[in-house]
């Protein structure tokens, strides 16, 4: 049996209500909410554009789990979610076996022995943004860093033009964010944001054609997989996921975490007294804020999940945040400890579709916060400031800090 | 212990946490160093296992 939840004010695409800046903010006591409600709670009409407009949000860890680890039924194809895409991106979008091929091809060059080899640049990157604000008394983390840093490696890396970097970010955001008032006006939105995008790729594609150059770009376009060569369409649906996913993830995390530790001194101060401490702050700090809050499926057939039947071709919304905030799962759940040892959250989801650009991520993540709180140790929220939250990605576009 | 190759998605905790017990392939998957784990590293073994999102690594007491 599913729950409904259809009169609750509205909701964002995944079904999750985005009327209320407190939500945003704090989602946790949301998702024990919807767990509490029943594995699978069916949310009517929010996806207008689908015969079925209905979301079914799934919470707790282990169906979350079962729908990550189950492709067949629970598919990541094309219609799952509509972010200005014309062809199935790539490899989100394709499902077993074909998936496999191309993540052979990437997964290699975003594993962490390859990652490593992009931690100097990056900490010379950061130590640049830190610097240019530590003789100030404040700054906007999010403009000053969290924006900037992510950005232009990620340019850097697939040999998109740095100089460009604004208006990049302005076209993912027209996807991610569209400001219109209607469902309507904001898919024609998502729509023209992404021909632009497609228009930029393939102005970069063909340069790449005449004159290689040393960027993922140029790789691709020389990458065989099964012996065959990507065709130059291929390549652009690649790229189109990675603009999308390496111009807003990182940012919204850092966010996330910045926010956390300046409204937290005891865990800041944890953090800058022993930075060995990083790397399992920057774990715990995914679970429990987990800056992606959840992923989209769609069933390819009649199923059901914990005794909850779901149609076929219906869109199930995998709450990740709700899957690591879930004391059926997890020992003190509740509490954020910074030292946790045990931590297999599901921030950069699972199965066959994890996170491509995770240690990417990762490595980002470590970098700003030892290089930050080697400089700027103390730093707070100024008082009477309520941070804003966007919706699913949980970016903090004013985040104001002191110091 | 065992590490299923079939379940691994290169998450790689297991590696990063207890690097004397694993190592990552060319893809970033895991894979055991040895399937019989000394002594020593017994401790380092299970923080590997637990710590692996697709509940891939197996550790048998014998």
């Amino acid at each position: 049996m599913a729950t409904n939840a259809d009169d609750t004010g509205p909701k964002s695409e995944n079904g999750f209500d985005m009327g209320d800046p407190e939500l945003n903010r704090h989602p946790q006591p949301g998702y024990r909410m919807l767990r509490d409600s029943g594995p699978v709670v069916r949310v009517a009409g929010v996806i207008p554009s689908r015969a079925s407009a209905d979301a079914h949000l799934v919470g707790r860890h282990a169906d979350v789990v079962t729908v990550l680890r189950n492709p067949d039924v629970f598919s990541s194809r094309f219609d799952a979610v509509h972010i200005g895409q014309v062809r199935p991106l790539i490899p989100l979008q394709i499902d077993p076996p074909d998936h496999a091929k191309y993540r052979k091809l990437l997964d290699p060059l975003f594993a962490p022995r390859r990652i490593a080899l992009l931690e100097d640049r990056t900490r010379a990157l950061v130590s640049d943004l830190v610097e240019a604000v530590a003789d100030d008394s404040g700054c906007n983390f999010h403009a000053a860093v969290s924006e900037p840093l992510p950005s232009t490696v990620f340019l850097e890396l697939l040999g998109l033009p740095v100089s460009r970097a604004a208006e990049f970010i302005a076209l993912k955001d027209g996807i991610i964010r569209p400001s219109a008032p209607t469902p309507e006006e904001r898919s024609s939105m998502v729509d023209d944001a992404g021909a632009r995008i497609y228009a930029v790729l393939q102005e970069v594609l063909d340069e790449r054609l005449e004159t290689r150059q040393e960027d993922f770009i140029s790789d691709f376009l020389d990458a065989e997989v099964d012996g065959e060569r990507l065709t130059p369409e291929e390549v652009i649906d690649i790229c189109y996921l990675f603009f999308l996913a390496g111009l807003d993830t990182v940012t919204a995390s850092l966010d996330c975490m910045m926010a956390r530790l300046a409204l937290h001194p005891a865990e800041r101060r944890r953090l800058a007294d022993d930075p060995s401490v990083i790397p399992h702050a920057v774990e715990e700090m995914l679970r429990w804020e987990t800056p992606v809050t959840a992923v989209v499926r769609v069933t390819t057939q009649d199923t059901e999940l914990s005794g909850c039947p779901i149609a076929a071709d219906e869109v199930v919304s995998v709450m990740l945040g709700s899957a690591n905030t879930d004391e059926r799962a997890w020992d003190e759940a509740a509490s954020v400890d910074i030292d946790r040892r045990v931590n297999k959250h599901l921030a950069f989801g699972g199965g066959v579709h994890r996170c491509l650009g995770s240690h990417l991520a990762r490595m980002e993540l470590r970098v700003v916060l030892e290089e930050w709180h080697s400089r700027i140790p103390e730093y707070r929220v100024p008082e009477g400031v309520e941070l804003d939250y966007s919706p699913s990605l949980r970016q903090i576009a004013d985040l104001p800090l002191v110091w | 212990m065992r590490l299923d190759r079939e379940r691994c998605q290169g998450h790689g905790r297991c590696y990063v946490l207890a690097s004397g017990v694993f190592e990552s392939d060319d893809d970033g998957r895991g894979m055991v160093i040895a399937e019989t784990v000394p002594l020593v590293y017994q401790e380092s073994a299970r923080l590997g296992s637990d710590n692996c999102p697709e509940d891939a690594i197996t550790v048998i007491d014998d």
